[in-house]
């Protein structure tokens, strides 16, 4: 991405964000009592406020990108496989979605222990036994300061309790 | 209580086993966060806080104050060695660090640098005692127009120096208010954006929202890109900093040290920027000003000095008035608030045996910094072998039990989750995270005061500017406004690029 590019597509994206909050998620999802004798007390004046300024800023933020070349100098690294990069992103984006729903009935540190496991193998590690045994140890580790130390009452689902 | 009964309940708070040995875990834990190249003191800290729950008090505070000046310390050590910068704070170090140890003379660089280190340290350190209850007992005559004034100065500044831009700063910012505005509401009791989610009343949690900013965007890289390497680590040689390279150098540290205080003690300005205006200084008026740049070891000395110059600073706006200096101070609040610690002038009051303590501790630190810096040094080789790729699953697991811990509930890391890809997304977009997380702390009383303020003049703004404290900071807001989108036009003048390649 170029810096015209990032500056575009952050202006458009806030201006849009804006408009979505002051249309509908601050009528929608802010209440506010009807006995509010002034505005500027009133439960939505800050969200108004805060929306209307971010909409300001993607107006800005469009505005500096039509100074910048259309076909500038890239910034970022170039990812050596694009389609390979979103496929690992999309798995990533699945393992934290199984931890976020599966913990509380597989529990933590299982759940702990595959998760090391899978993202060692996703990010292609050249140390796999390491990467096993990091991720056996890693959690039960955790799990003995948490639970026995911090006494934490780390979930451990239903399939093996640990002591 | 009187100065020496304070000093003396301080004291009796750090004179204990626990509190040292919390203080040199966290130098030890720092310096190795700070030294692999893809943490950072910032990760350091933030994932070291949830360990800090289930200690007393001040151990806690201590060990995370000890992770920050160790990380600041640790990132000179890649950065010398690898021409990698443990933080973006030791960029500067780079300059003349790599060409020293090219030479062969990594082991000088180093030794240098954390002598410079543990001087800008203990004066930034002596500032902090020397000031922030001189600042905090002038603090006591600030109403809610004063405090609403103050943060929105702090904000402003904030979002225009984090980032190369003020506009993407000032988005940050906003979207940090924004997130803030998530729970019932501070007057009124009433549902904002909770979507009738029990979880989402008390808002989101400070500590998922921080982790998730810092941490996870990292795993996301990593997983993005996962062949990214480390250089070769060089040999310390046989060449070792003298006493004669140090008073040499001495002058550049201690102006070094004084910009760091200065800067540190502004919010939001960090230890970078004062490292490179530390660096250049030492370079317009030295005698050896040629040698800057190809391993002049005073061009190391006045980095140093400056980036650790700040760490002792930044706590003077934390402890005195309750703003966070920089994004560690403003991690390291969230250990204030877990500890029922409210940073600001009524903390002097209330808790003074605490801050005592603090200081103490922090003068300590310096001391410890020096001991483990120079052990760290031999030591390096054994960090820079872990594997980035082993690392990068552990601080997945270590933010999971992380903020897992802060309340017993799994809401808390869907909201890491979430948040780092917003944090993920931000970092491809050169939004500086920094700005975001500030906000989202000072949103809450920034709001508060403003609606007290209003309650107080039944609605009139003029409360507003009802006195020289509120003009002294609309006057600042306004320069610092002026100052940085001149700057920026500057830039565009002279074609300079906004967006530089990520670190």
């Amino acid at each position: 991405m170029n810096a015209y590019t990032i500056q575009m597509r952050l202006g458009l994206t806030a201006i849009v964000a804006s408009a979505f909050l002051l249309l509908i998620a601050i009528p929608n999802w802010v209440t506010s009592p009807s006995n509010v004798r002034n505005i500027v007390l009133s439960p939505t004046f800050w969200p108004y406020v805060l929306s209307g300024l971010t909409g300001l800023v993607g107006v800005g933020l469009v505005l500096a990108a039509f100074r910048e070349a259309k076909d500038g100098p890239r910034f970022d690294e170039p990812v050596r496989d694009p389609r390979q990069a979103g496929i690992r992103l999309a798995i990533m984006t699945l393992i934290m979605l199984i931890i976020t729903l599966g913990t509380a009935s597989i529990g933590m540190v299982w759940m702990s222990m595959a998760a090391f496991i899978a993202t060692a193998a996703l990010v292609r590690t050249r140390h796999p036994v390491a990467a096993v045994i990091c991720g056996i140890l890693l959690p039960l580790a955790l799990y003995a300061f948490f639970a026995h130390v911090a006494s934490v009452a780390i979930p451990q689902g239903n399939l093996v309790r640990l002591p | 209580m009187n100065a020496i009964d304070s000093v003396m309940a301080g004291l009796a708070l750090v004179g204990n086993l626990q509190a040292v040995m919390s203080l040199a875990i966290g130098v030890v834990v720092g310096v190795i966060g700070g030294a692999i190249p893809g943490m950072s003191a910032t990760m350091a800290v933030a994932l070291t806080l949830p360990f800090t729950f289930a200690m007393p008090t001040i151990p806690a505070l201590l060990l995370l104050l000890g992770v920050y000046k160790g990380g600041i310390f640790g990132g000179s050590i890649p950065a010398i060695l690898i021409k990698t910068p443990g933080t973006p704070a030791s960029s500067a170090t780079i300059l003349d660090g790599y060409p020293m140890a090219e030479r062969g003379e990594a082991g000088r660089a180093l030794g240098m640098a954390l002598w410079a280190s543990c001087t800008a340290d203990l004066i930034s350190n002596l500032a902090l005692v020397l000031f922030a209850g001189w600042l905090a007992s002038f603090a006591m005559n600030f109403g809610p127009p004063e405090f609403f004034t103050l943060i929105l100065f702090s904000l402003t500044i904030i979002a225009g120096v984090s980032g190369e831009s003020l506009l993407r700063g000032a988005l940050s910012a906003l979207l940090g208010l924004l997130l803030a505005t998530i729970g019932l509401d501070l007057v009124y009791g009433t549902n904002r954006f909770t979507f009738g989610d029990p979880n989402m009343m008390g808002g989101l949690n400070f500590i998922a929202v921080l982790i998730g900013l810092f941490a996870i965007p990292e795993v996301l890289a990593m997983v993005l890109n996962p062949t990214g390497h480390l250089g070769k680590a060089r040999s310390l040689g046989k060449n070792w900093v003298t006493f004669a390279d140090y008073r040499r150098s001495f002058r550049s540290i201690v102006r070094g040290s004084v910009i760091g205080v200065v800067l540190g003690s502004i919010p939001g300005i960090g230890a970078a920027p004062s490292a490179f205006l530390s660096y250049s200084e030492a370079r317009r008026t030295s005698k050896n000003k040629d040698n800057f740049g190809k391993g002049e070891v005073e061009g190391v000395a006045a980095a140093e000095a400056g980036n650790n110059g700040v760490a002792g600073a930044t706590l003077i706006p934390l402890l005195a008035l309750g703003v966070p200096g920089d994004v560690i101070t403003a991690i390291i609040i969230g250990a204030f608030m877990v500890h029922g610690l409210q940073p600001g002038p009524m903390m002097f009051v209330t808790n003074i045996d605490i801050i005592y303590g603090l200081f103490i501790g922090l003068i300590l630190s310096s001391f410890l910094l020096f001991v483990i810096g120079s052990a760290a040094i031999k030591g390096f080789k054994y960090v820079a072998d872990i594997p980035r790729r082993l690392l990068i699953p552990g601080v997945l697991i270590l933010c999971i039990y992380g903020v897992f811990a802060v309340n017993n509930n799994l809401f808390d890391v869907g909201v890491m989750f979430v948040m780092g890809w917003l944090g993920f997304l931000m970092m491809r977009y050169h939004v500086p995270a920094s700005p975001f997380l500030i906000a989202f702390i000072l949103g809450p009383l920034l709001e508060d005061n403003f609606r007290q303020a209003m309650l107080m003049s039944g609605g009139s703004p003029a409360i507003l500017v009802r006195g020289p404290i509120t003009w002294f900071f609309w006057a600042l807001t306004a320069i610092t406004l002026v100052a940085i989108i001149r700057a920026g036009f500057r830039a565009v003048q002279n074609g300079s690029p906004k967006i530089r390649p990520q670190q």
